[in-house]
């Protein structure tokens, strides 16, 4: 079983679009460690008969009808955008100029 | 006021049917008790005074004018910050929602107000859910109210701080992995975690979508079982909810019935390294309950002790997904003074995440990678298959299952916050059940009338099949009238 490595936590924190400091990272790399060390103990269980359990529910197939639905709750969250331009939502450019 | 110190739902409603007092007054009263006393607990992120007075006049209001109204009118309430109540602050306790104001009601929110319940504020948690003591808060940890040294658990800390400190009559919590359970156990408060499924979770901020509930934290068990009775059904936005119709039980358990239930003891759950104080007050509820009839049968859930691990491998999976909406984009904590879109992702979760947050979504991103995807996340997922099919070949064999909540009573304040696997444990009886969409319900050992100076409150814990909450909600309202 793997260790995180400090450039595997650097790529894992660019995946997650997180900025860390060194004193993060330091703290991290322990945290982590110690937390994998813990998860090693389910190697020595055999789960090969065992469907993995992909959420909470038993229920299969939820519908609902295809009709309009009354109050769709539209507009709400407008007044939440962290910056706005004659009321749609401002976004920073994606790419550089 | 130490009239408030008595009160429960039941006694709430009989006396403003019979006119002793108005639902303002009553809402007045927690007003002032928290503005008085909070200060030093801290249950309260947030207080919404000015709703909560138009609530209760409208209550009143419905009173005078002779109209029916339900158990949960006027009933002051405490609902945790991660649940949502249009135009009250939803803060998850995180930086990076700071300043959001809510849009839309959740589920739950919507089923309360249309009862007329009264909402007093928002309760403190740990960020965004996530931890067992409220010390992950980004605004402030909520103290014990039996000991202000210690913490009121996590992460429901503020709603069982205030039902305990008499700052709410009940509240809502939530419950992913013990999060309602061992604070009310620390608190010395009834929390159950319903059924998944039972309890809509549209409008709730989600941690793990697997796994979280919402559920009722009282004083009596009996409340527990009204406030269940009117946040359960089925809710059109959350597709995993079922309306499943619990009966006249619920309210009005049977003695006769009760005693019929065999009552598991998995022995897993009674281990060296519990807190001997927490083993003898197990002891004697048990001892207590065999003197209402129930029988005691020893059940054995083989897998117990791999479940914690496969509970914190599938939980920052789902937080990864779950959190990754907190951008800086549509709503929330910006930081968007420079750079491009990637900088203020990077700024904005560098920023307004905690270290818990943090950790769970680097700790997600590794399990659900490619190369480690099948040695941990799947891995974990077959984990799961075998916890819950440990209860369900138990549950052939008893009705319920009996357990200590958490290993210890309420810790220390600092004790645990630098050792996340020392805080993971604190969930090894609670979270197990959960892996398998078990309802569970901790209960105080002993009234707090009862305990003597010094003495931390201690919960124990039933755990029910599936869609059988009016057993663990029966035996415990017998056990609170011995």
């Amino acid at each position: 079983m793997a260790q995180i490595s400090k450039e595997e936590l650097r790529h894992l924190a660019e995946l997650a679009r997180i900025e860390l400091n060194p004193g993060e990272e330091e703290k991290l790399l322990k945290d982590l460690g110690n937390i994998l060390d813990y998860f090693k103990e389910l190697q020595e269980l055999d789960t090969a008969n065992a469907i993995p359990m992909t959420g909470g529910t038993d229920l299969r197939n939820v519908f609902r009808d295809d009709a309009e639905r009354g109050n769709t709750n539209r507009g709400a969250g407008i007044e939440a955008f962290p910056e706005s331009e004659d009321g749609f939502l401002k976004v920073p450019p994606v790419f550089e100029e | 006021m130490d009239f408030l110190h008595d009160l429960t739902i039941k006694k709430f409603h009989d006396g403003l049917l019979a006119k002793k007092f108005s639902a303002l007054e009553i809402a007045q009263a927690y007003f002032a008790r928290i503005k008085e006393k909070d200060g030093e607990i801290g249950s309260y992120l947030s207080l919404a005074e000015e709703s909560a007075i138009r609530e209760a006049e409208a209550t009143d209001l419905a009173i005078a004018k002779d109209e029916q109204i339900q158990d949960l009118a006027g009933v002051p309430l405490g609902i945790k910050d991660n649940i949502l109540i249009k135009g009250l602050p939803a803060t998850a306790a995180s930086k990076i929602l700071e300043h959001y104001v809510a849009s839309y009601d959740a589920g739950v929110i919507q089923k309360l107000k249309s009862q007329q319940a009264v909402f007093l504020g928002k309760t403190n948690l740990d960020e965004f859910a996530m931890g067992a003591s409220t010390e992950n808060s980004a605004f402030k940890t909520t103290k014990n109210p039996h000991d202000l040294t210690r913490v009121s658990g996590g992460t429901s800390g503020g709603s069982a701080a205030a039902v305990a400190a008499h700052f709410a009559l009940a509240a809502l919590g939530s419950d992913t992995g013990g999060s309602i359970r061992q604070p009310s156990s620390f608190c010395g408060v009834v929390g159950m975690s319903p059924t998944y499924g039972a309890v809509s979770r549209s409008g709730v901020i989600a941690m793990t979508s697997s796994l979280d509930q919402v559920g009722p934290m009282t004083k009596t068990v009996e409340d527990a079982a009204i406030l269940f009775g009117a946040i359960s059904g089925k809710d059109p936005l959350d597709a995993t909810s079922v309306d499943h119709q619990f009966g006249a039980d619920l309210l009005g358990p049977k003695l006769e019935k009760v005693k019929q239930l065999v009552v598991g003891l998995p022995e897993e759950y009674f281990i060296d390294g519990t807190d001997t104080v927490v083993t003898k007050e197990i002891e004697n509820t048990i001892e207590k309950l065999k003197s209402l009839g129930l029988k005691f049968k020893k059940v054995s859930l083989p897998h117990t002790k791999y479940a914690v691990a496969a509970y914190y491998i599938i939980v920052p999976a789902e937080v990864s997904s779950n959190l990754a909406r907190f951008d800086g984009i549509r709503y929330g904590t910006s930081m968007r003074e420079e750079g491009d879109l990637k900088d203020v992702y990077l700024r904005t979760k560098g920023e307004g995440f905690g270290a818990e947050a943090k950790r769970r979504i680097i700790l997600g991103t590794f399990v659900l990678s490619s190369g480690y995807y099948d040695a941990y996340y799947e891995k974990a997922q077959r984990v799961r298959t075998l916890v819950r099919r440990d209860f369900e070949e138990a549950f052939g064999q008893v009705d319920v299952m009996l357990a200590p909540v958490a290993p210890t009573p309420a810790f220390k304040i600092g004790e645990k916050i630098n050792d996340p696997l020392a805080m993971y444990l604190c969930d090894m009886f609670t979270l197990p059940l959960k892996l398998g969409g078990f309802p569970a319900i901790s209960i105080p050992t002993k009234s707090v009338s009862a305990l003597a100076p010094g003495e931390l409150p201690i919960g124990f814990q039933l755990i029910g099949k599936k869609w059988h909450e009016t057993d663990i909600l029966g035996i415990g309202q017998f056990y609170e009238r011995i």
